[in-house]
């Protein structure tokens, strides 16, 4: 493997956005030291203004199909590349949007938290487009790095600095193993990009390498056995640092996953189907029973993750375009169910200072538009009609039943039950139990913003999804040869494109 | 125009929902008016389509079709034959009545007609899908605004039914709570009815995916899967596919039927909802079950129904025993009226294990029959409720001087329940008892039996609610008076007994519903050609039956689609 830097100034294009948005942080960073008078919330403002720019951008790149490879195929920009990374900067944008009154709890480091937070973003962005082994653990840490500070960042909550911990130690464990596992394959098969391990050889080296590499993902995804940070870390974390936790991490270590089973182990599909069918069925009822206990709605909806993780796992152990699309898909309802209701959260919490479900009683009468938008909210993430969670759930169980997979169907589906009996607690709560204090909850503007979106996606996607479904099929066109489950002919990476 | 019935008459409540999100409470007249409003555009679409669908020409009319997602093969495929006009109809009259029924709701009254017209809606759409997915769509979508109404507007059974104190557990939200099987809190009854139907919904959805997988055509068109599906003789587990997908969509949806013994959560239910939710509760959305039962399991696996659906005709003898039963002991109107629910579904089940021209029509036109008596009993013991505030059958008494009307037209229900000639409900009640006699004479004695429970039961709560003393804490008591609380009773009164006096109509519209549905579980070949005097023979009556003319008039009840709508 060569490292020469022989490219152009057009290969460079291909990284445009990740180079625009660190130019943006940097912006944001020297106006935030140089101009100390400035509120806040203007760096918030002109934090969105980079992430929409960017945004433009990858939605040029998407119109013009502009793809191709870099650094020898260590960095891959395709469309499902593109896909992922819109995820990730609509998330950002959603999270720094909800941030904006939060914000005033923290003591110190109001601008940074801004700065952090896109960091973070530009991480995961580079994790999307990773394409070999190194890149995947360079990005993974460059992202991650971010989120050590930000879980911590309230000082005086003890909570919150003990979830940061927890997560600190945890990760630093899995990026261990990341590095352990790679340094495994490389040592069997002597490649390190994805599309050029193809022809290995299931030799035992191999298999333990790739499974501590799954284990590290796991961890990142938060799929059991892998877990055990998550409730912790989500509950202490302050609340839009869990939002963004909660989805745009998974995001893109779902698009390293998509790579590292679809195209460098897709010849041994036999053999890793039922490692991810046993840990989407532990993560799946795992995450739901145990959120039935829950009284903490930050928990709950951790728990919750962790089931709806367990979902997604079934699209990936179909193992076919179709369960792939259908990943994305999911991850594209559960980007708006979930950051609403966790925006939901922060709009509750900033009236009345905590998270327990208990609080929510009667949040019907205190305020009919958070009540009715977190209803919608849980319902999507329980999976019911005509809300967008519902879709992603049929459509991976749609896959998934093509490659006959009925003992995950069953338990998907029973999970499904299951998950709607705490999802109708919260509910409950809300809207027949009566307020102990009837006083009306004030919503700002930013966090009206941030629900308005979520409602707008979790609805459209619901009710007409055939765009987005278009948008998720022709996203992962590259793997349209990976039809059944004895695909022993892997293609390459799409050739460059525009 | 014509042809968009159907569209009308699904969009009109979602539509009505959607502008009351933007009216305030505190403009209540507006808001009524809105909800009734949408209600009776929905109201006059269905009887337009009722009188419009063309029995002569059978088959699915009024057809819409919309791609809806490509990638896997769903379309917005709707349609009625003769068995969902009928229901739509009922369906629609039942929201109309219904908001009038809960006019006066003060509570949160914009989101209660929110709710209502969701569920009706979705109901509706179950009625005319022609989709595999957007039946289930419709039909779980109807599960969710049932917790919430029975929630938020329902009431607590209290201490009459002498089981445990409905505020003695404060920790409803505990895991044990899942185990309090014997709470009679409003949330307790919600909760169990959305899990219940849930749960079941999630096996009959997995039938669906088996459907589809095995059918292997890329789609959930029921017309498609019906026409080109072959899913017979596929070994699994010791048994074939066909079996297990007919088992998993059977008690998926029978138990919204509810069937013995998967009725549990029914009577709580009732005795929880305002009284515009049981209404519709009762009186469509049970329906659903044997709608959902008649367009999956009878359409795609015909030759399995003929194989398995005596395991029906076994459960349905007690479901009819069991249910009158408890409503003969039961204290609770409501509690009554519910079981009495449950009970009579199993006639309809009946009709359906008989799997012959008769029975099945009758058991369509039973459906269409008890929507309305069951509509009407549940109205008035609403309206009992209200002025009372309380559903103690001993406690009350000699409610006739205070409620004239009232009790005039429980005398009706009641009569429309127990299936008196005059009303719709005897036609479909002899057509059902005897399209099955020759097939099972056990289970017609049973329902004959149940029959006279049901004389039993409701002329005993009759008595004690409106004859004999009146206990004086009721004095304040009165009737309805206003046209606002009439018409809802009215409507379905004139509804029941004109139908029963000129059935004819209906008649031939179930039939030409019925009869390509039991030719292809009989294996009646349709005959190629017939001519137009057949159309005049059918006029005959309503009990002419033999089977050649039956086999000719179903060459005219071709299985295609038509194209669109009425030619």
């Amino acid at each position: 493997m060569t490292f020469s830097l022989n490219m152009s100034f057009s290969d460079l294009l291909l990284l445009l956005p990740e180079i625009l948005l660190t130019c943006w942080l940097c912006v944001v960073l020297i106006a935030d030291f140089s101009l100390p008078r400035l509120p806040k919330e203007r760096l918030a403002y002109l934090s969105i203004a980079g992430l929409v720019v960017t945004l433009g951008c990858l939605a040029w790149f998407d119109v013009h199909r502009i793809s191709g490879t870099l650094f020898g195929n260590m960095f891959v920009l395709d469309r499902m590349a593109i896909f992922f990374k819109a995820i990730i900067l609509v998330a950002t944008i959603l999270v720094i949007l909800a941030s904006i009154e939060y914000v005033n709890r923290f003591t110190l480091f109001r601008g940074e938290y801004y700065c952090l937070v896109v960091m973070s973003a530009i991480g995961m962005m580079f994790m999307a487009s990773a394409n070999d082994l190194l890149s995947v653990f360079v990005s993974l840490e460059f992202a991650t790095l971010g989120f050590y500070v930000l879980v911590s960042y309230l000082r005086d909550d003890v909570a919150s600095n003990e979830g940061g911990l927890k997560f600190f130690i945890l990760g630093v464990f899995a990026a261990g193993l990341l590095a352990y596992g790679i340094s495994l394959v490389y040592g069997e098969t002597g490649k390190l990009v994805f599309s050029e391990m193809v022809s290995a050889k299931p030799t035992p080296g191999l298999i333990i390498g790739f499974l501590l590499i799954f284990a590290s993902l796991g961890f990142k995804i938060g799929a059991v056995p892998f877990h055990a940070w998550i409730p912790d870390t989500y509950h202490g974390a302050p609340t839009p640092v869990t939002t963004f936790l909660s989805i745009a991490p998974k995001a893109a270590a779902f698009a390293i996953l998509l790579r590292i089973f679809l195209v460098a182990l897709g010849t041994f599909k036999p053999l890793w189907v039922s490692l991810l069918v046993a840990v989407s069925i532990l993560s799946m009822t795992y995450g739901n029973i145990v959120a039935i206990a829950q009284r903490n709605i930050k928990r709950l909806l951790a728990y919750s993750g962790i089931a709806q993780v367990g979902n997604v796992l079934i699209g990936l152990a179909a193992g076919t375009k179709m369960g792939n699309d259908a990943i994305l898909f999911y991850i594209l309802a559960y980007l708006f169910a979930n950051i609403g209701a966790f925006a939901v959260v922060i709009a509750v919490s900033q009236a009345i200072g905590r998270d327990e479900i208990e609080d929510y009683r009667g949040l019907n009468r205190r305020s009919p538009f958070l009540a009715f938008s977190m209803l919608l909210f849980l319902l999507s993430l329980a999976g019911v009609p005509p809300l967008a969670g519902f879709i992603g759930k049929l459509y991976i169980f749609v896959a998934a039943i093509k490659e006959g997979l009925y003992t995950l169907i069953v338990v998907g589906l029973i999970n499904i039950v299951i998950s709607m009996y705490y999802y109708l607690i919260v509910v409950k709560q809300m809207y027949i139990n009566e307020p102990l204090d009837p006083s009306p909850i004030s919503i700002s503007g930013p966090m009206k913003a941030v629900i308005y979106v979520g409602l707008a996606g979790t609805l459209v996607i619901g009710i007409y999804p055939q765009p987005f479904t278009d948008w998720v099929v022709d996203a992962t066109l590259m793997f349209a040869n990976f039809i059944g489950p004895s695909a022993t002919v892997v293609p390459p990476v799409p050739p460059l494109g525009g | 125009m014509g042809e968009y019935a159907l569209l009308y008459i699904l969009f009109a409540p979602f539509a009505g929902a959607l502008a009351l999100i933007f009216i305030s409470n505190r403009q209540p007249l507006l808001v009524r008016s809105v909800a009734a409003g949408s209600a009776f555009v929905s109201l006059l679409a269905s009887i337009y389509l009722f009188y419009a669908y063309d029995p002569v020409k059978g088959g699915f009319q009024f057809v819409q079709k919309y791609e809806w997602s490509k990638q896997l093969g769903i379309s917005l495929h709707l349609g009625v034959d003769g068995i969902g006009t009928p229901l739509v109809l009922a369906s629609s009259i039942l929201l109309f009545a219904g908001i009038f029924v809960s006019w006066h709701i003060k509570d949160r009254a914009k989101e209660f007609y929110i709710w209502l017209l969701i569920l009706a809606a979705a109901t509706i759409g179950v009625f005319m899908s022609l989709d595999l997915f957007f039946l289930y769509f419709f039909y779980e979508m109807s599960v969710i605004p049932m917790y919430l109404l029975l929630g938020m507007w329902g009431s607590h059974t209290k201490k009459y039914l002498e089981m445990t104190d409905s505020e003695g557990l404060k920790q409803r939200d505990s895991v044990g709570f899942i185990f309090n099987f014997g709470s009679n809190s409003k949330e307790y009854a919600a909760m169990k009815l959305v899990l219940f139907l849930s749960a079941f919904a999630v096996a009959a959805l997995m039938g669906i995916l088996l459907i589809y997988k095995y059918a292997g055509l890329n789609t959930f068109d029921i017309l498609v899967l019906r026409e080109q599906a072959n899913l017979m003789n596929i070994p699994v587990l010791g048994t074939t596919l066909d079996k297990i997908i007919w088992v998993l969509v059977f008690f998926g949806f029978a138990s919204i039927a509810p069937l013995w013994p998967l009725h549990s959560w029914s009577p709580v239910g009732h005795a929880a909802a305002p009284a515009a939710t049981s209404m519709l509760h009762a009186g469509v959305l049970m329906k659903l079950g044997h709608f959902s039962i008649i367009r999956v399991a009878f359409e795609i696996l015909p030759e399995t129904t003929r194989e398995l659906m005596p395991i029906a005709a076994v459960l349905c003898m007690f479901s009819i025993i069991y249910g009158g039963f408890v409503a003969f002991y039961a204290k609770d109107t409501k509690y009554v009226i519910g079981y009495s629910s449950s009970s009579h579904m199993g006639y309809v089940f009946l009709g359906m294990a008989a799997l012959n021209y008769i029975s099945l029509s009758g058991a369509v036109i039973y459906m269409f029959a008890h929507a309305m008596a069951t509509g009407m009993l549940f109205a008035m013991a609403g309206w009992v409720y209200d002025q009372t505030h309380t559903r103690d059958i001993p406690s009350l008494g000699g409610l006739s001087n205070k409620m004239p009307f009232i009790s005039a037209c429980f005398v009706v229900a009641c009569m429309a329940s127990i299936g008196m000639p005059g009303t719709i409900n005897f036609i479909a009640e002899i057509m059902i008892v005897v399209g099955s006699w020759n097939k099972y004479p056990l289970q017609v004695i049973v329902a004959m039996l149940g029959i006279v429970l049901t004389l039993a039961y409701l002329f005993k709560m009759m008595r004690s609610l409106f004859y004999g003393p009146m206990n004086q804490k009721y004095s304040h008591a009165h009737d309805a008076i206003s046209t606002v609380d009439r018409l809802p009773l009215l409507i379905m009164i004139s509804i029941s007994i004109g139908f029963g006096i000129f059935p004819m109509h209906l008649y031939d519209v179930v039939r030409s519903g019925v009869d390509p549905l039991i030719a292809r579980i009989t294996h009646v070949v349709p005959v190629a050609e017939l001519d137009d005097e057949s159309g005049a023979k059918r006029r005959g009556g309503i009990l002419e039956t033999t089977v050649s003319v039956t086999a000719e008039r179903l060459s005219r009840l071709s299985p295609e689609v038509p194209e669109k709508g009425r030619e």
